[in-house]
Order: structure tokens, then C-alpha cells, then sequence
């Protein structure tokens, strides 16, 4: 069989509406699967909605620079789950910090990296990244100063990501949407592919270069 | 400004006065002579702290740490010494700590942002300053404890002091420093050094022959044919002899330094040429070059063990023991008997056998039983690390007659029948041997053996009846000692009296050395 002569296989319209509806409900637009559904006719899946809008609000909470109120949902929705995974406990509360530094309100930020970020520094791995977030202290414009990616939007977006899959584990659902899944398999087998055929044969998988059809 | 800083002292003038005083202030100090160091210091108006410590101290101690960064930054001219930055960094942290105490966070946010990178501290430093504040617990507001904070600044400024270079601080106990390194020189040079007691200021120290044994103080005489071995046991209280009647000897060491027999051990029915002492000593093995290998009781003399027969022509020419006196291991001259491990029950727990090995001229043990060195017939001598496997070959230019291992288990001599003694490291970072020759050996097998304080010595037997000795610094012989009349086969240095020395001869004698007691009889003499 030839891998060339993909152009052949059906796709099913149901299986491609279930994979955007997945990946909508795990990121928590639920007004627009509500559309997509009322469009396509398909059925939601029986999801957890009172999870999915917890789910919204915790990362509305941290990409608005409130990683305090993102924890304190956290635990009220699941306890233990903080404590499961200290990692992302510590990712949470370093975002914290630094907001406390960037609003130049240092006094609270010692106290509360005083309190709370200094006995992560006990565990060899947090000494890196705690001596960095403390190191914002030194500058007067946190924005200038060497460790500027903790200060950026990206460095949020990832903590959330890595908050929202946690909770879904938790509950037992996939940590990753079929979306990604498949975007992963397709740019591994073409890696394989490559290796086995020559570049010109077959390129390597490139997104922008799909989409442009 | 120091008084007389241009005087030199010593005869090539080499010495500054005001630097040999100021040394001098500092012994007293440490030796505990306050009164006297400070007399000194005024009688020669020269003091021991410099006048750029004497300030630092003094902010210091008060806390201006404006002042204090200031002499530091002055002391240090180099902004990328680390030295420097470490020494601004550890007053920054103090400064930090007591701004913090007193619940002064602007203050201390200062330090950190402006006063500590207008020094040019570097932003590693400052970073450690950030975690600092926040991780060590100390810097919690709370009670300012007066105490604690002078205890605190006391124990920066001797941090202070360790980074602080020389003439503003001088390094500690400077004058013992120099003392002891011209008396280690002295040591190095001493050829005969050979005791541990601590050395003399008052003359240059320098040995005399007295130290090392050179001189016969008994012959034992029991064996009735040439006496081919000798060894003191690893405790030193004993002495086995092997001799070509087929008999070997333990001998006892009596306190007074006299050996006395104890047992005479026969069964063997051909000539005993090795043996060895279990390293817990109350074991004997000995064999022979067309005999088999038996294992004695030292406190009975009771034969305990025959390991093989001597119907098909067995031979072992050389066993060793391992560190727990209950493995021991053989090397045969018959290339299908090979090496084999055993233990003194008599069961075989391993064996090296086939065209690899051929015959083993000599092998030993590390006395840490990591190690196995084994010479060839074919002029190789194998290191095999026991744990890992690894092997090490060192292939020599002529045969090899005999090998040797000092006590710390880290050298090793060969003697080469081209009249060289070979002396290697364990470790293998030596690319050529160390060599020693003087002595006569062609056509028999000699031995040789390490001996003396941190076996800094080297004896061996030789065919011209005499004993030789080396000091491993020199690669002529230190002494030649006579007395045999026959062909000296092995020498053995005791391991627990660097003055006692046993060789045995053709001439069917074992001969014990001792030092000369000439000159000390004539110092008697003289005092009476």
C-alpha cells in the first residue's frame, strides 16, 4: 500500500465534528460547542458541565493574572489535587509572586515568597526556578530584567494548559484532546516516512503548509 | 608606613626585616602570648593588622557598611575577580539581614537594586542575594538580638580575613608554615630517614646510618641445605624460611629482637622455594617448584592441608592470600594447572586456565584484594582488577625472576635478570618504572622486598652473597651489606620494625640485620 494514496479514504463527516467538539469542550468554549451542536445536529457528549465551567473560570483566573483565585478554585473543586502535583502547585504560586512583584507591591511579595515559595526550596528540582522568580526582587522594571519570560502571556497560557489537563485526569478523562492526538501521530509517522524514503518523497508534516490546502 | 621596610635580614639577604617581624607578632598572637605580641608590636612600632584590616574591622564591627564596601572595593581593584564579589556579596547579605530584622524592606530592596550593581557585584551574586532574603530563615523580622548581630559581623569579618589577600592579611600561622616546609625539604633530602619521631629545630635533620639496618646481630643456622626464602609475618612476631632440604621454619621474635626456632615444618618431599602468611598470620602456605602446595597451622605447626599430588609432576611456584585469610590463590609453572582460586577447606572457586596463561613466574595480591598481578614466562606482567575485569599488561625487556608489593598495596618490583630491580605504580599513570641496579643477579632467581618507614626502602638479595638497600629516592644502593658467603636468594624487611631485616643464602644460613651500635656505645662511653 502505497502512503501517497491517502486521497482515497473516507472521512466521515460525525467523526470530524466529534473531533472539533472534543477539543472545544476540553478547552472550555461551551457557548460555541452549544452552536456547533445546534448546528451540525450532533449530540454533545455527556460531559461534566459544572466541571467544564469550573474549568473556564480557573483559567480565566490565571490568564487575568489572578493565579490566587485560580488555586482557591482549585481546591474547592478537587482537594487533593494540589497536593498530587506539587510541580504544578509551585508553577501556580510562583505566578502569584510574580504578579505581586510586577504591581511593585514588594513588601507583600517577600512575605508571601517568604511564607510560601521558600520551602519548595528545600527539593533540589524548585532551587533553579525558585532562585529565578526571587531574583525579579533585584530590578526595579521586573520587565527588563533577565527573567522577563516569567512576566509573558505565553508562560500563563502554559501553566493553564498544564492546570486544566490535571483537573480532567483527575476526573478520569484524557488529559489530551484527539485533536492533538492525531496532529501528533501524523507528524511522527511522516518523521518515519522521511527517515525511511528521502525528503523528497516525503516532506516532513507542516501544519501551515496543510492548512494553506 | 612600616619602620625599617627597606632592612633585609639573612645572610643572601633575601628575608624583609618588617615581614619577618610582623610573622613573628602573628605566632605569638596564636600561641597565645597577647602580653608579648603586643610588646613586640610596640617595641618595633610594627603591628600584625595592617592599617586597611584595622578600618574594616572597625565598620565592620559598627555596621557603616558604606565604609566597609568602600575598603573592600578598594582592596579589590579587578571588578571581575570572584573573589572580590564573594567578599562584597557576604557584607551585602549581613547588611541585607539586619535592614530585614528591623522589618526595613525598602532598605533592604535598595541594596539589591542599586547599591549592590553600582559595585559591579555581577548578577549571579545579586540573583543569590534575591533567594537569599526570601529562603534562609533568618532574615524573618523579628527580635533585633544584639548579641546575635555582633556575633554575626565577628564571624564576617574572619570570612573576610579568608578572602582577603596578603600584605593587608596575612595567611595563618605563617611561621609555622615556613618552619615546617624547610624541615620537610630537610626530610626529602635525608637518605637514611627511616622513623617516625618528630624532628629537631636546633640542627639540619640528617640521619645517620644507625637508622637503617646494616650490620648481623644473629645467624640462624638450622636449615641443612640452601635456604632459598624468607618472610616476617604481617604482625612482624614471626619469620618462615623455605630451604631445598624440603623443610620450611617458623621462627619466633623474642622481645628482645632475638629469633628463637618454633616450629620446623616437614612433610614436603622436594625443595620448598615460596611460602606465604595468611594476612591474619595464624596460616603458612608453602610449595615448591616440582611440588605440591600445603597449608599449615602457625601455632601448632600442624599440617593442615595438601592441595594437590604429587604423582603427575604438580608444581606451584608461587600462592598468595586474600584479604579474609580463607581464599588463597596459586600460580603454576605448568601452563594446564594455570591459576586457581581456593579455600582452605580445599574446594576450587576459580580458575584461569588455557593459551592466555602460560607458565606464572610470581603472583600477588593487593592487600585490599581488588587486585591480582601476575608475571609470565613471557616476560608480562598482568594487573587484573578482580571487580571489573579489567586487565593491564606491562611488558617487560628481559625476564622477570621475582615479584613484590609494598605494603600500601600501591607500588610494586620486579627483579629482572638483567640486574635491575623495577619498580611500578598499581595505579598505571607511570609510563616508565622507577629503576634500581647495583646489585648482581644472572642466572638465579632473586628477591627482592619493600621495607622501612612507609616502605621508603628497598633490600635485595643479590649472587654475589651480598644484601643490598636502596632508598627509593636514589637508584644506587644506599648500603651493601656483607656477611654470606653464598648467593643472598630473599631478603624480607620486618613490617613492624623498620631496624629489622632477615636474608637467606646458599650458604644455608638466614642472617638477621640490625642498625650499627658502634656510635651510640662510643656517645655512652663519652657521657660516663
Amino acid at each position: 500500500m502505497d502512503p501517497r494514496q491517502f486521497e482515497h479514504i473516507v472521512v466521515n463527516d460525525n467523526d470530524t465534528h466529534s473531533i472539533v467538539m472534543s477539543y472545544l469542550l476540553h478547552n472550555c468554549f461551551s457557548e460555541t460547542a452549544d452552536s456547533l451542536a445546534s448546528s451540525t445536529g450532533i449530540k454533545q457528549p455527556a460531559i461534566d458541565r459544572d466541571n467544564l465551567e469550573r474549568r473556564k473560570q480557573i483559567i480565566h483566573f490565571i490568564l487575568e493574572k489572578k493565579a490566587l483565585k485560580a488555586v482557591e478554585l482549585t481546591e474547592q473543586l478537587a482537594q487533593d489535587l494540589l497536593e498530587k502535583n506539587k510541580d504544578l502547585h509551585f508553577d501556580l504560586l510562583c505566578l502569584h509572586f510574580v504578579e505581586l512583584a510586577c504591581a511593585g507591591n514588594c513588601a507583600e511579595a517577600l512575605e508571601f515568597g517568604q511564607t510560601r515559595l521558600a520551602p519548595f526550596g528545600k527539593a533540589q528540582k524548585y532551587v533553579e526556578k525558585l532562585e529565578d522568580v526571587m531574583a525579579l526582587l533585584a530590578y526595579e522594571d521586573p520587565e527588563k530584567s533577565p527573567m522577563f519570560h516569567l512576566l509573558s502571556s505565553e508562560n500563563r497560557q502554559q501553566v493553564a494548559d498544564n492546570l486544566n489537563r490535571t483537573i480532567l485526569e483527575h476526573v478520569n478523562h484524557p488529559g489530551y484532546t484527539p485533536m492533538e492526538r492525531l496532529l501528533q501521530h501524523v507528524t511522527v509517522v511522516r518523521q518515519y516516512l522521511t527517515e525511511e524514503n528521502g525528503k523528497d518523497v516525503f516532506p516532513p508534516f507542516s501544519l501551515k503548509d496543510s492548512l494553506k490546502g | 608606613m612600616e619602620n625599617g621596610s627597606w632592612e633585609v635580614l639573612g645572610s643572601k639577604g633575601l628575608v624583609k626585616r618588617h615581614e619577618f617581624v610582623r610573622i613573628m607578632v602573628q605566632c605569638l598572637y596564636s600561641l597565645g602570648f597577647k602580653k608579648s605580641a603586643s610588646c613586640l608590636e610596640n617595641e618595633s612600632n610594627i603591628s600584625c593588622k595592617s592599617d586597611d584590616f584595622a578600618i574594616l574591622e572597625m565598620q565592620v564591627l559598627s555596621g557603616n557598611w558604606g565604609s566597609c564596601l568602600g575598603v573592600l572595593d578598594r582592596i579589590f581593584d579587578n571588578p571581575k575577580d570572584d573573589v572580590r564579589n564573594t567578599a562584597l556579596y557576604l557584607v551585602f547579605k549581613q547588611c541585607l539581614f539586619e535592614y530585614l530584622k528591623r522589618g526595613d524592606a525598602s532598605s533592604a530592596l535598595n541594596v539589591l537594586r542599586k547599591q549592590a550593581p553600582m559595585l559591579l557585584v555581577g548578577k549571579e551574586k545579586i540573583h543569590r542575594l534575591a533567594c537569599d532574603i526570601i529562603s534562609s530563615k533568618e532574615m524573618e523580622s523579628g527580635e533585633v538580638d544584639n548579641c546575635l548581630v555582633q556575633d554575626l559581623r565577628k564571624r564576617l569579618l574572619v570570612e573576610l580575613e579568608m578572602l582577603i589577600p596578603s600584605p593587608i592579611v596575612i595567611p595563618e600561622r605563617r611561621l609555622e608554615h615556613l618552619v615546617e616546609t624547610a624541615v620537610m625539604d630537610q626530610i626529602d633530602s635525608c637518605m637514611y630517614h627511616n622513623s617516625w619521631d618528630a624532628v629537631s629545630l636546633y640542627k639540619d635533620h640528617h640521619c645517620g646510618r644507625d637508622q637503617i639496618p646494616s650490620e648481623t646481630v644473629q645467624i640462624l643456622m638450622a636449615h641443612k641445605n640452601e635456604v632459598w626464602f624468607v618472610q616476617f609475618s604481617n604482625n612482624g612476631k614471626y619469620l618462615a624460611t623455605a630451604s631445598s632440604d624440603c623443610t620450611a621454619i617458623i621462627w619466633k621474635v623474642l622481645d628482645d629482637n632475638k629469633l628463637e626456632l618454633k616450629h620446623t615444618l616437614q612433610s614436603h618431599q622436594n625443595p620448598v622455594s615460596f611460602v606465604s602468611w595468611s594476612p591474619d598470620d595464624t596460616k603458612l602456605l608453602t610449595c615448591g617448584n616440582a611440588e605440591v602446595l600445603k597449608l599449615w597451622d602457625v601455632d601448632t605447626g600442624v599440617l593442615r592441608h595438601t592441595f594437590g599430588n604429587n604423582d603427575n609432576g604438580f608444581t606451584v611456584s608461587s600462592c598468595a592470600w586474600f584479604p579474609d585469610s580463607t581464599r588463597l590463590v596459586w600460580g603454576s609453572s605448568d601452563p594446564e594447572r594455570g591459576i586457581v582460586m581456593w579455600d582452605t577447606d580445599g574446594n576450587e572457586i576459580k580458575a584461569w586456565r588455557g593459551t592466555r596463561i602460560p607458565k606464572v613466574v610470581d603472583l600477588a595480591v593487593t592487600p585490599d584484594g581488588e587486585s591480582m598481578i601476575t608475571v609470565f614466562s613471557d616476560k608480562d606482567i598482568r594487573i587484573l582488577n578482580l571487580e571489573t575485569k579489567v586487565e593491564r599488561v606491562i611488558s617487560e625487556e628481559q625476564p622477570i625472576t621475582s615479584l613484590s608489593i609494598s605494603a600500601n598495596g600501591k607500588f610494586f618490583i620486579v627483579n629482572l635478570s638483567s640486574q635491575e630491580i623495577h619498580l611500578w605504580d598499581l595505579a598505571g599513570e607511570w609510563k616508565q618504572p622507577l629503576k634500581f641496579s647495583g646489585h648482581k643477579q644472572s642466572k638465579y632467581v632473586i628477591r627482592s622486598c619493600f621495607g622501612g618507614l612507609d616502605s621508603l626502602f628497598i633490600a635485595s638479595g643479590s649472587e654475589n652473597s651480598q644484601v643490598y638497600i636502596w632508598n627509593l629516592k636514589n637508584a644506587k644502593p644506599l648500603e651493601v651489606l656483607s656477611g654470606h658467603s653464598m648467593t643472598v636468594n630473599c631478603v624480607s624487611w620486618n613490617p613492624r620494625n623498620p631496624r629489622m631485616l632477615a636474608s637467606a643464602s646458599d650458604d644455608q644460613t638466614i642472617r638477621i640485620w640490625g642498625p650499627a651500635k658502634l656510635k651510640n656505645q662510643l656517645d655512652n662511653r663519652k657521657l660516663q
